[in-house]
């Protein structure tokens, strides 16, 4: 083990202690005072009045809305995780392939990364605008249309086009931790399994899988977060639109605190949130530890 | 000599820190302006104010009052506001379209403490009965707009129809249009956008007679007459009478439609005109009144205005010193020196009567827009309920647009305002 | 896999075969008809108008003339074709609308094309000289393609190979060029220009589309002609591209003898080609609006695929506008709060990795938890911590707000870095008298800086791009960063593409070419963080 002695039995705790206090004042604290809220009474101009024993968490399962909302969560958290593992996992797999221009495509493949939430969710919001995007623009201009075609026919598909921004914007971080994964397997592993004969499926399924899970867990567990927590893109490309119909869990909340005024039932369902992030991430780990220890 | 020099300069300093802190007792007033277009800014913090600025020059016109102005966008201005009244942290002086929240809060200062008399009687009386709760004034209006139908006169000449008046005329214009165009020409512009669905709830409603409120001004939306006009309105979507996306295309995205000759007609402001010129486009149109459902019903013409209100905040010490200074804002804002430029600015209507003749001479249309805003129905925002009603009617035509029952929704929304 | 040069000969005389072949074709293809035009020779549409009453007997008398004419012209039989849309309105009144169409069908081959002088011709001709060249050099016995992943060769061989590969991959992507430029040419042009937005250098292409179309017969009515004008590549367009991709795979197989591989490198490229181009394409977007006019941001007939002039001025604009200022603050915010960051981190991390003690599960428990709230479920809470700490409306308040939500990265990330470090040296300088501190800042710091700056760096591109606390907690215009910043251009009662977008490009530039510079520590800085310890 590459432990140092340690002197004092007290030490790692002074190590931990600025990290510990920074975060217990501006993460926990305000988690606390959510959950304080969460049980309070709330006026609409924003002004905190008593205890009110969980009418805030009754009024959230009560709203119809919820029901599609919490739907359109899990859809969106189901398809932007899964679909961006995959699609991230196969763009680490080519990228770690010896190709011309290899050092360009993987500068290029970091570009999402880089850039705000805010300005992707922006820039896709007019590519897809049916009237004026630049998505019809530059396909009239290529001659592949004929005519301009409306991107956002119904809220079905807009909701696919966020989910398919998501999925954009999260390749990066999953293929490079794949990469990162890949770049760490020992060539001879597969000079081995060559030599038992093994083909390209075999390779991947007995070689790197297994040798790549413990970045994928990770990766996966803070996608999860991340994801299901992410809030721009929704917001910037149709703010729920119709009727909730194209909400996830934490745009809604944000139009109940921010467009209807009513914070208590918004808290409330940030701590419904933070409970089945909590169970989902948690149990996620949990069976991907107990895999790897086998 | 050198040493006397510094001597007296010290002196100075001292002297100039002592007549600084005499004026300690400085009040600072904390502005929020909503971003009404790209010139706001400019006009408050910026050079748009022939060179100066709207802050600068009041506190140079006004000593001893300093502003903590900020513009603020609308997408953002309700979050700050409510954060910032959660934090105890309320502006001073906020230019919204809402109160009645505030004003139910006890959070507002009523306009008779801060306003004064000559100021107040400048302002449109039927301006001012909008932001009465129980007797009590509690904002002034800061500026308005009045809407009309805008109607594209090269399509409907080409089509060959007339400017509908009716809702049955409607219909049939958009019917010839679509066919003539072969959908390359959304007839209708609906905006039923999260940001301002509850217009078009009020264009069909009001001009099929209903209203959201009753004729005791209890809201009341699930009438029989506005389950017809929403039922119109939707059938009006679903016939493909109208631009594709009403619930995520806003009125912006409709106005650049109709510069652009894709749309025949759009119920805008009566700065249209200011906002197509920016943008180069070039088609003709006419401004109408909106379609009616049958002969009977006068045209109503919808008037939006917004409002400047005063924030209580009884730990400052001179209440009357801080009250007086809310005045001295007022009364530099709507002064027609500074207020004729702000209103013209981006082409909307005032609320004083002491700018009109300044503004009827910069532009002489602005008179024949007095007479519509003079006729216009406003949204009931004085009732406290109104923010519930206006996501309320939103949320209704947004279900009902991804096929919910008309008349269901407006009941259940009802029953909600009710409960 | 070292091949004997018999071998080599064999596929390489196999794939000349094959080049040749493809070539043969491809020219022979070039004489059949590979465009079908249905073109509208003349149309009338009658709004307001009966079967039979007058106003439609003058519009048919009209076009039968018309069409007549063209008759006389041509020789060809045109088809009028009489569309009737009829409806009964709300009064009762029956209406009717009736569009009439005089159309002619023709063919066109691609020699044809490429003698008309049109854009899309000489496109057709590069293409073909592209693959004679290739062929030329593939027929010097020299075929090869541009992969990098081939057996060593020397330079001689290798620059021939390479070129007659591009040349040939440049055919193959000319032939999409040709479909585009046919379009510019004879469609959206001259619809865009009978809508009334004619484009510089319509008035030469009207001519030579007279020549190509109507044999020089329509004259003036060009314009009008094209304006109903249909067209369909028929399927010898589509047969070309197949011979063209035929051809490169050929020259590939030709320099490996290995066609499944080629066929794998052939995607793999493809792969990477098309995930780039969708990569890059927002970042184009947002270049090409950020330098539109406010109008063109708009233009609902899609007329320019780029600006027609390049409005620098947006830039100064916005920096009017206030943008340099929340660039400021956002350099200031996302310097503070790295600092803050790693000054907390490093000492977290370097305790998670290096000692053993109770409750190090449920500190990584805490860490991750931590995660779980986004700022958004938090900002009711957040800000009035702030408020109460008198932060906010500060840069302050935002730095220690990003330092502390990008604790777990950072400790993930630089306890991994750490764990992939053996404690030799470190125990070495304990041994010497020095403490822990020391060892850490003299022995272990240096060795892990590649990975410090990983972390640095990402904890720097996090706060960058924060927005949902700023804009709740930032109240001052002065200390806006620049995401809150960029907002102003689009508010909901007006969106201004133009500078939102070139603001937005401020704004991004600096972030991804920072990435850039780490990508190749980004992988290694990653392996360490998943590394378990």
């Amino acid at each position: 083990m590459n432990s140092i002695p340690i002197r004092h039995k007290w030490e790692p705790y002074l190590w931990l202690l600025p990290s510990l206090l920074l975060m217990s004042i501006f993460v926990v604290f305000p988690i606390g005072i959510v959950f304080k809220l969460s049980m309070s009474d709330i006026s609409k101009a924003g002004i905190v009045g008593s205890w009110n024993s969980f009418a805030n968490f009754r009024a959230v399962f009560r709203d119809p809305a919820f029901g599609t909302v919490m739907m359109n969560t899990a859809v969106w958290v189901v398809s932007v995780v899964g679909l961006s593992t995959l699609l991230g996992f196969i763009t680490a797999m080519v990228l770690n392939q010896k190709f011309l221009g290899r050092k360009v495509a993987r500068s290029i493949v970091v570009f999402p990364w880089a850039t705000s939430l805010v300005i992707q969710a922006s820039v896709w919001n007019y590519i897809i605008k049916g009237e004026y995007g630049n998505l019809n623009n530059v396909l009239l201009n290529l001659g592949i249309l004929r005519g301009a075609v409306n991107w956002r026919a119904t809220y079905q598909i807009e909701f696919a086009w966020e989910c398919g921004v998501g999925i954009f914007v999260t390749i990066p971080f999953v293929a490079f931790t794949v990469l990162a994964g890949l770049q760490s397997i020992d060539e001879a592993y597969y000079e081995a399994a060559t030599v038992d004969g093994a083909g390209f499926w075999k390779k991947l399924r007995h070689v790197t899988i297994p040798l790549v899970r413990p970045s994928l867990t990770v990766c996966t567990v803070l996608n999860i977060i991340y994801v299901f927590n992410s809030f721009p893109i929704i917001y910037t490309i149709t703010k729920g639109a119709p009727a909730n119909k194209t909400d996830t869990m934490v745009t809604f909340l944000y139009m109940r605190a921010f467009y209807d005024n009513q914070k208590g039932a918004a808290t409330a369902m940030s701590v419904i949130g933070f409970a089945i992030l909590c169970v989902c991430a948690g149990a996620y780990m949990v069976i991907s530890m107990r895999k790897e220890e086998r | 000599m050198k040493k006397l020099t510094a001597l007296l300069l010290a002196l100075l300093l001292a002297l100039g820190c002592c007549a600084a802190f005499a004026e300690g007792d400085e009040i600072t007033l904390d502005v929020i302006i909503c971003q009404y277009g790209p010139n706001t800014n400019d006009w408050f913090l910026g050079t748009g104010m022939n060179g100066t600025n709207f802050v600068d020059k009041f506190e140079a016109e006004n000593p001893g009052i300093k502003l903590n102005l900020e513009v603020v966008s609308w997408n953002d201005v309700y979050t700050e506001v409510s954060t910032r009244i959660s934090n105890n942290n309320a502006p001073d002086i906020l230019n919204i379209d809402v109160f009645a929240d505030y004003a139910a809060e006890g959070l507002l200062l009523p306009v008779s403490d801060y306003c004064p008399e000559d100021l107040f009687s400048d302002f449109f009386p039927q301006f001012i009965e909008q932001s009465v709760i129980d007797g009590t004034v509690w904002a002034v209006p800061d500026l308005a707009s009045a809407r009309a139908m805008w109607v594209n006169t090269d399509i409907l000449a080409e089509v060959g129809v007339e400017i509908p008046k009716t809702w049955a005329e409607l219909e049939d214009v958009s019917q010839a249009i679509v066919d003539f165009y072969d959908g390359e020409v959304y007839p209708y512009g609906m905006d039923m956008t999260t940001d301002e669905g509850q217009a078009a709830f009020a264009y069909f409603v009001w001009n099929n007679g209903g209203g959201f409120v009753d004729e005791e001004g209890k809201l009341c939306v699930n009438t029989d007459k506005n389950v017809e006009a929403i039922e119109f309105a939707i059938g009006l979507v679903n016939k493909g009478y109208t631009n594709p996306n009403p619930a995520t295309q806003t009125r912006y995205d409709l106005q650049d439609m109709f510069g652009a000759g894709k749309l025949a007609m759009v119920v805008a402001p009566n700065q249209l005109p200011t906002y197509l010129a920016d943008k180069d486009y070039n088609v003709n149109y006419v401004s109408a009144p909106l379609p009616v459902n049958g002969d009977g019903v006068t045209p109503a013409s919808v008037g939006v205005m917004d409002r400047v209100m005063a924030f209580r905040d009884d730990e400052y010490p001179d209440q009357a010193a801080r009250n007086e200074a809310i005045g001295k804002f007022l009364k530099f804002f709507y002064d027609p020196e500074n207020y004729v430029g702000w209103v013209s600015m981006e082409g909307f209507l005032p609320a004083v009567n002491s700018s009109v003749a300044a503004l009827v001479e910069s532009d002489p249309s602005f008179e024949a827009w007095l007479d519509v805003l003079g006729g216009c129905q406003f949204y009931p925002t004085a009732d406290p309920k109104w923010n519930d009603t206006k996501q309320g009617v939103i949320d209704v035509e947004q279900k009902a647009l991804t096929g919910g029952d008309v008349r269901t929704l407006l009941d259940e929304l009802q029953a909600k305002l009710e409960g | 896999m070292p091949m004997t040069p018999d071998a080599v000969r064999r596929a390489n005389l196999r794939a000349l075969f094959a080049a040749l072949l493809a070539a043969a074709l491809f020219v022979a293809a070039l004489s059949l008809p590979i465009y079908e035009f249905s073109a509208t020779v003349f149309s009338k549409k009658s709004g307001n108008t009966f079967v039979g009453d007058e106003k439609y007997q003058a519009a048919r008398a009209e076009v039968e003339a018309a069409a007549a004419e063209r008759a006389a012209q041509t020789g060809a039989a045109p088809e009028i074709i009489e569309t009737v849309t009829e409806r009964t309105n709300s009064k009762g009144e029956k209406t009717s609308m009736v569009a009439f169409e005089v159309r002619e069908t023709m063919r066109r081959t691609g020699w044809q094309f490429i003698a008309s002088g049109l854009g899309c011709g000489r496109v057709l001709l590069a293409a073909l000289i592209c693959v004679l060249a290739a062929l030329a050099l593939l027929g010097a016995g020299l075929a090869g393609a541009m992969d990098v992943d081939w057996p060593a060769l020397p330079a001689a061989k290798r620059v021939p190979r390479r070129l007659a590969g591009a040349l040939g991959l440049a055919a193959l992507g000319l032939i999409p060029v040709f479909m585009m430029c046919c379009n510019l040419d004879f469609s959206r042009q001259i619809k865009l220009a009978a809508d009334g937005f004619p484009r510089p250098g319509v008035e030469a292409l009207l001519e030579k589309l007279d020549g190509f179309l109507y044999g020089g017969t329509a004259g003036g009515d060009v314009l009008k002609l094209m304006g109903g004008v249909g067209y369909r590549a028929a399927w010898p367009l589509w047969a070309l591209m197949a011979l063209l991709a035929a051809f490169v795979f050929s020259a590939i197989i030709a320099a490996d003898g290995r066609p499944g591989r080629a066929l794998q490198r052939g995607a793999l490229y493809a792969f990477i080609i098309a995930l780039c181009a969708l990569i890059l394409y927002p970042y184009y977007v947002m270049f090409i609006t950020g330098f539109r006019s406010n109008a063109e941001t708009t233009d609902m007939y899609f007329q320019y695929l780029l600006p027609t002039k390049w409005v620098w001025s947006n830039l100064s604009d916005i920096i009017n506008r206030g943008v340099p200022r929340y660039l400021l603050n956002s350099l200031l915010l996302s310097t503070g709060a790295t600092i803050i960051a790693l000054a907390c981190g490093i000492p977290a991390a370097y305790a998670m990795a290096r000692m053993r003690f109770r409750g190090k599960k449920a500190f990584l428990g805490f860490v991750i938890m931590s995660q779980m709230f986004s700022p958004v479920v938090l900002l009711v809470g957040i800000s009035r911590l702030m408020n109460a700490l008198h932060l906010n409306d500060s840069v302050l308040g935002l730095m220690l707000i990003n330092a502390a939500f990008n604790q777990a990265f950072a400790i993930w990330l630089l306890r991994g870095t750490f764990v992939s470090i053996s404690s030799e040296m470190e125990q070495a300088a304990h041994i010497d008298g020095c403490n822990t501190v020391t060892a850490m800042l003299r022995v272990l710091l240096p060795m892990a800086a590649p990975g410090i700056v990983t972390t640095l760096i990402f904890v720097f591109i996090n706060a960058w791009n924060e927005y949902t606390i700023s804009t709740v907690l930032i109240s001052t215009a002065a200390n806006k960063p620049i995401t809150v910043g960029i907002t102003q251009f689009s508010s909901f009662n007006m969106i201004e593409w133009q500078y939102l977008f070139a603001a937005a490009l401020v704004a991004t530039v600096p972030v991804v070419i920072l990435f850039m510079c780490i990508e190749k520590h980004l992988a290694a800085g990653l392996t360490a963080g998943g590394v378990k310890g």
